[in-house]
């Protein structure tokens, strides 16, 4: 083995960026997967570990599907009712804007900058309904 | 100027789209409550208290953004400043990431240790499964969770939990780690393993 190249223990450290396929993120993502291309033992161990990931996702989800329990649900939309009475006879009104500002300068070189601006703005207002 | 939109809203016609939008989720965000706060009665009103915070924010959920992450987000920032106090865990040492990054000398596991934990896998019935989850720490929990259950990628755990990329990825590591280890142990324990005296954790030992 070559001196720039990694040893076994740096390509198992870095084995959860491989099973997330994030790899990329990690600094020596190219000799990581260099040292892939050639080492059995890790390749092997990167397959065992994918396998075991997929397999405790899968016992995960599968006794972590618990229901609801019926009374909840009636709590939270009653709650929701509820919750929505205390805005009734009111209209909320949202109204937003957008503007572009483009402005482009050219210099006595002849260069030519173009700027673009985005300006956003929400505004929202509370109006109480008559009542009847 | 131009005016983009013009949202006229009732607060009934919001409820509707609420009770539309959000409601189909309560089973699963009721599945992650229990992880969260380990008994029914804490993970019913967690819920709840979700599904209200959410409601009357809801205007300024965006339209058109995961609102299944975002309804994860209020849940768990919930959790963390409400139910967490009475049954705080210690936190995890600052130096996490270093932990695992740097310090470990990881070598091969061998097949015998391979095979155990497949079999461990394989063999334990849910009961242990969530028995398994809930003894490991609390933060590593909820990103093991969030990533392999409900399927979340790791940068949207991040938005969700409220850490960084880094340190979510250290966790997830972790975390699955120590659920490994303590499944491998109970499915010894059962009597499932099919190994003898090499142990799986002896990863741990450092390198061959």
């Amino acid at each position: 083995m070559s001196f720039i190249e990694i040893q076994c223990s740096e390509v198992l450290s870095s084995v959860i960026f491989i099973i997330e396929d994030e790899l990329e993120t990690v600094p020596q993502a190219a000799q990581i997967n260099s040292h892939l291309t050639h080492c059995a033992p890790c390749t092997a161990e990167i397959e065992h570990e994918r396998l075991m990931h997929q397999m405790l996702a899968d016992v995960l989800k599968r006794s972590c599907n618990e229901q609801a329990p019926e009374e909840l649900r009636q709590n939270i939309h009653r709650q929701i009712r509820e919750q929505m009475g205390s805005y009734t006879g009111a209209t909320e009104v949202v109204t937003q804007f957008s503007m572009t500002e483009i402005s482009i300068e050219v210099d006595e070189f002849g260069n030519i900058e173009h700027r673009e601006i985005q300006i956003e703005q929400t505004h929202i207002q509370h109006f109480i309904d008559d009542e009847d | 100027m131009t005016s983009k939109d013009l949202v006229l809203e009732s607060a009934a016609d919001r409820t509707t789209r609420f009770e539309r939008d959000a409601l189909v989720f309560t089973n699963q965000l009721y599945a992650a409550a229990l992880r969260y706060t380990k008994n029914p009665e804490d993970a019913r009103d967690l819920v709840q208290d979700t599904y209200l915070k959410a409601f009357t924010s809801f205007h300024q959920f965006e339209e058109g953004t995961n609102l299944r992450a975002w309804l994860y987000r209020v849940l768990t920032t919930t959790f963390i400043n409400s139910y967490r106090k009475g049954q705080r865990q210690p936190l995890i040492a600052d130096n996490e990431l270093e932990d695992w990054q740097v310090a470990k000398a990881q070598s091969h596991t061998s097949d015998q240790g391979k095979s155990a934990e497949t079999v461990a896998l394989e063999s334990l019935p849910d009961s242990d499964i969530k028995r398994a989850l809930q003894e490991i720490p609390e933060e590593f929990r909820m990103v093991v969770y969030l990533a392999d259950v409900e399927g979340f990628s790791y940068k949207e755990i991040a938005e969700i939990v409220g850490a960084p990329a880094g340190t979510v990825m250290s966790r997830l590591h972790r975390g699955r780690k120590q659920l490994r280890e303590k499944l491998a142990d109970y499915a010894k324990e059962l009597g499932y393993s099919t190994e003898s005296s090499d142990k799986p954790s002896s990863k741990k030992g450092g390198s061959k």
